[in-house]
């Protein structure tokens, strides 16, 4: 049996540790399906259109849901990303610490420091200022 | 060994420390906006002479970045080319609210743009390409308040994006298929796999965009048109230069097993290219589409001047663009201040120019007839060693065709000349005082147009960095 | 067939068929949904090959904060189902058309390639793909396109807070 032999697979390594990972997740999604399934299959049904709306607290709802939003939410999200690659960076240095020494320290500072001064352009421009 | 590796990058050295510095004084105290542009100014100016002096050769970092005394002279042109356009707009900027932002992400460009001239291996010069790409996408929305900007911006980022993300599928398909990534490595290992030719057909495309290049430039009129003019004559002169420099040397020493391939290729390209350039340029009205259109149909020219892929060309492809960067930034420095200080763009609107503003008028036009390729300016010399290039593999048909288009593409020139000598215009424009900075980049831009045709150690001095390099 | 043969055939497939929904929904915020969803089966492909760091970063970066961003420009846009501009039926046929040659060069292009015959995907082990060994090629020998980057990211901050922020 194949399956079990990879959960007996020896080597740190390999792709194999995914599997129990992939296992996980399939009995996530697996627990959810069958919850919305299974309470629909065997659940009362009965709809009237007053039921298929929306909820809104009790409040009719006109109209679309969206609306134009104001652009610091995405100004957020786009120096999150930027952020975020920074931060995945940091992975392989801080596996490697040792090995590393002290040139890939001085690498990673300078890294660093250009996100550094990236950052004080931003505070000081207040483009992460929530009220206008 | 540090000192080595830094006056081997000195250029690279020089634009980082600017950026840090224009940083550092944007986050200081509160500065005018005349402060930023004449310290920017001076210190483009030091960069510009730096680039002159203590040039070595080296190869840095495994071979990512390579010197010679030739890639020194394209960033040098390059260079001055900046310091140029940072002359020129001087009054857009003296009243734009982002002064600093703007020279940042211009510089970022350049930066980017120096990577990948001095690259040598793939993915170095991707990095450099998408470094010279995204500052420049957030400078063509710079005036915030116009919707024609941000179509165009929009536009740039979107084409550009697929245009890399095919350069980025061919270069890997490269990669996989030869297992190095060093341009020195590449042609040994180059032999006629179909799945490598595939891989240069994606690496031709994502250059192509760049330089727009037909049919890949539907780009160019739209952000042409949209972005501000200081940021159109930088993409219109430096990003097509330096990307022209690094084509020129990855298409000749990376891909010359394949160059019966590409050959063909340049050929139909480089028809198509003049063709269509000219046709579209006969119908323009704004002057910004018109010159992105007749940038086009340049660049036709200089593909003519490729498909001979010998030192000649190399030499005639250098010489070509640092004849361009004088001839537009002329042209696009008298729209830049026309717009700044009426905000009006079309052609139409320059009839009667000649009365209202002849000094204007006469450096529009010999920039224009530069462009056109009129003997004595330095646009017709640099045309005929093209072509004289280009005939050397003894396909005459190119070269008469050729030939006839610079006849056709004289025809829409001169009409704008016309309009400005000859038209009668009962509201000409106002007559506008030159201020010192732009009228320093006028004086530059046509002594160059003027006298670098017939001052002939030019080219024999490119020829010779060429050839000892 | 072995595991790694089911679960490449599947995670194919998973990615194939999302990847037709990407284009045939006629939401936009399913299509991103279901690109979500390619790119978690891609990401199964490259666990597959032991590429384990590119894998996590792809699932981290690509689909946790680009498709956020996919999402913002699609609620500022007010893209909806009813706003979508209806593409004639002709544009739809010659458009499988051209993509349905495309891949039918590469195709031919993999096929024809002889030094391809006889070769598979090293699966499941193999050093290059691990964090560890990609840390000590990334700071050994591609030192200066990691600062460059740096500076790519600099400079885009800058870009993006020029044109975000309301002066």
């Amino acid at each position: 049996m194949s399956a079990l032999t990879i959960l007996l697979d020896a080597n740190v390594n390999s792709s194999a540790n995914y599997f129990q990972i992939g296992i996980q997740l399939l009995v996530a999604i697996g627990i959810v399906i069958v919850m919305m399934v299974a309470s629909h299959l065997l659940g009362p049904k009965r709809s009237t259109s007053e039921k298929l709306e929306n909820f809104a607290s009790g409040i009719e709802s006109h109209g679309n849901a969206r609306a134009p939003m104001a652009i610091k939410y995405f100004l957020v999200a786009i120096l999150f990303v930027l952020f975020d690659v920074e931060v995945i960076f940091f992975y392989p240095y801080a596996v490697n610490f040792k090995e590393l020494g002290w040139t890939g320290f001085w690498e990673v500072l300078l890294f660093v420091a250009f996100f550094l001064v990236g950052f004080i352009y931003i505070i000081k421009k207040k483009a992460l200022q929530w009220e206008d | 060994m540090w000192t080595d590796f830094l006056i081997l990058m000195k250029q690279e050295m020089a634009v980082i420390a600017m950026i840090f510095i224009l940083l550092f004084m944007k986050l200081g105290r509160d500065r005018s906006n005349e402060s930023f542009m004449n310290t920017m100014n001076v210190l483009l100016l030091l960069n510009l002479i730096l680039g002159f002096v203590f040039n070595h050769e080296g190869i840095l970092f495994n071979e990512m970045f390579r010197t010679s005394r030739l890639i020194a002279f394209e960033k040098n042109i390059l260079n001055l080319a900046m310091l140029i356009i940072s002359l020129q707009s001087y009054s857009w900027l003296k009243t734009n609210k982002h002064v600093p932002e703007f020279y940042i992400l211009m510089l970022s460009s350049l930066l980017g743009m120096f990577f990948m001239i001095s690259s040598g291996n793939l993915l170095m010069f991707y990095l450099g390409l998408e470094m010279s790409t995204i500052p420049l996408a957030a400078a063509a929305n710079f005036d915030l308040t116009k919707r024609r900007s941000s179509e165009g911006a929009m536009k740039l980022i979107f084409s550009s994006a697929f245009s890399s993300a095919c350069l980025l599928f061919g270069i890997s398909m490269l990669y996989g298929t030869t297992g190095t990534l060093v341009f020195s490595e590449l042609p040994h290992l180059i032999n006629n796999n179909p799945l490598q030719l595939f891989a240069f057909i994606l690496i031709i495309a994502g250059f192509a965009f760049k330089i727009s290049v037909v049919p890949f430039h539907l780009w160019t009129a739209d952000v042409y048109e949209g972005a501000p003019v200081a940021v159109t004559s930088f993409l219109s002169v430096v990003s097509k230069g330096a990307v022209l420099f690094a084509f020129v040397s990855v298409l000749y020493t990376v891909f010359s097993p394949l160059a019966k391939v590409w050959y063909n290729m340049l050929f139909i390209l480089s028809l198509l290219t003049i063709i269509t350039g000219n046709l579209f340029a006969i119908r323009q009205e704004n002057f910004k589409r018109f010159l992105a259109f007749s940038s086009i149909a340049q660049v036709g020219f200089i593909l003519v001047g490729i498909s001979r892929s010998s030192d000649i060309s190399t030499t005639s492809v250098i010489y070509f663009v640092l004849i361009y960067v004088f001839s537009n930034l002329a042209a696009f420095g008298v729209v830049s201040l026309v717009t700044a200080v009426t905000g009006k763009e079309n052609i139409s609107d320059y009839k009667g120019f000649y009365k209202t503003n002849p000094g204007l008028s006469w450096v529009l036009t010999i920039a224009l007839f530069s462009l056109a390729g009129v003997p004595p300016t330095a646009g017709f010399f640099g045309k005929f060693f093209l072509l004289i290039a280009g005939a050397g593999k003894g396909n005459y048909v190119l070269i008469s065709i050729a030939a006839v288009n610079i006849v056709i593409s004289l025809y829409y020139y001169l009409r704008v000349v016309k309009a400005i000598f000859m038209d009668a215009n009962p509201t000409p424009l106002p007559s506008i005082r030159t201020p010192l900075m732009p009228k320093l980049a006028f004086i530059v831009c046509v002594a160059g147009a003027v006298t670098i045709g017939v001052v002939s150690p030019v080219y024999d001095y490119i020829y010779s960095l060429i050839v000892l390099r | 067939m072995g595991t790694a043969q089911i679960l490449f055939w599947s995670l194919t497939a998973l990615a194939l068929i999302s990847a037709i929904m990407v284009l045939v929904s006629k939401n936009p915020v399913y299509s991103v949904l279901w690109l979500i969803v390619v790119f978690f089966a891609i990401s199964g492909h490259y666990i597959l090959l032991n590429a384990q760091f590119l894998a996590i970063v792809n699932l981290i970066v690509y689909a946790g904060a680009i498709m956020v961003l996919f999402l913002f420009v699609i609620m500022l846009m007010n893209l909806n189902t009813e706003t979508e501009p209806q593409k004639s039926i002709w544009m739809k046929f010659f458009g499988v058309v051209a993509g349905g040659l495309l891949l039918s060069f590469f195709i031919s292009f993999v096929i024809s390639s002889a030094d391809l015959k006889g070769k598979s995907a090293q699966l499941k082990e193999g050093e290059i793909g691990l964090i560890k060994t990609l840390g000590k090629a990334l700071f050994n020998d591609y030192v200066i396109p990691f600062e460059i980057a740096s500076i790519l990211f600099l400079s885009a901050m800058v870009g993006a807070v020029v044109i975000g922020k309301k002066d």
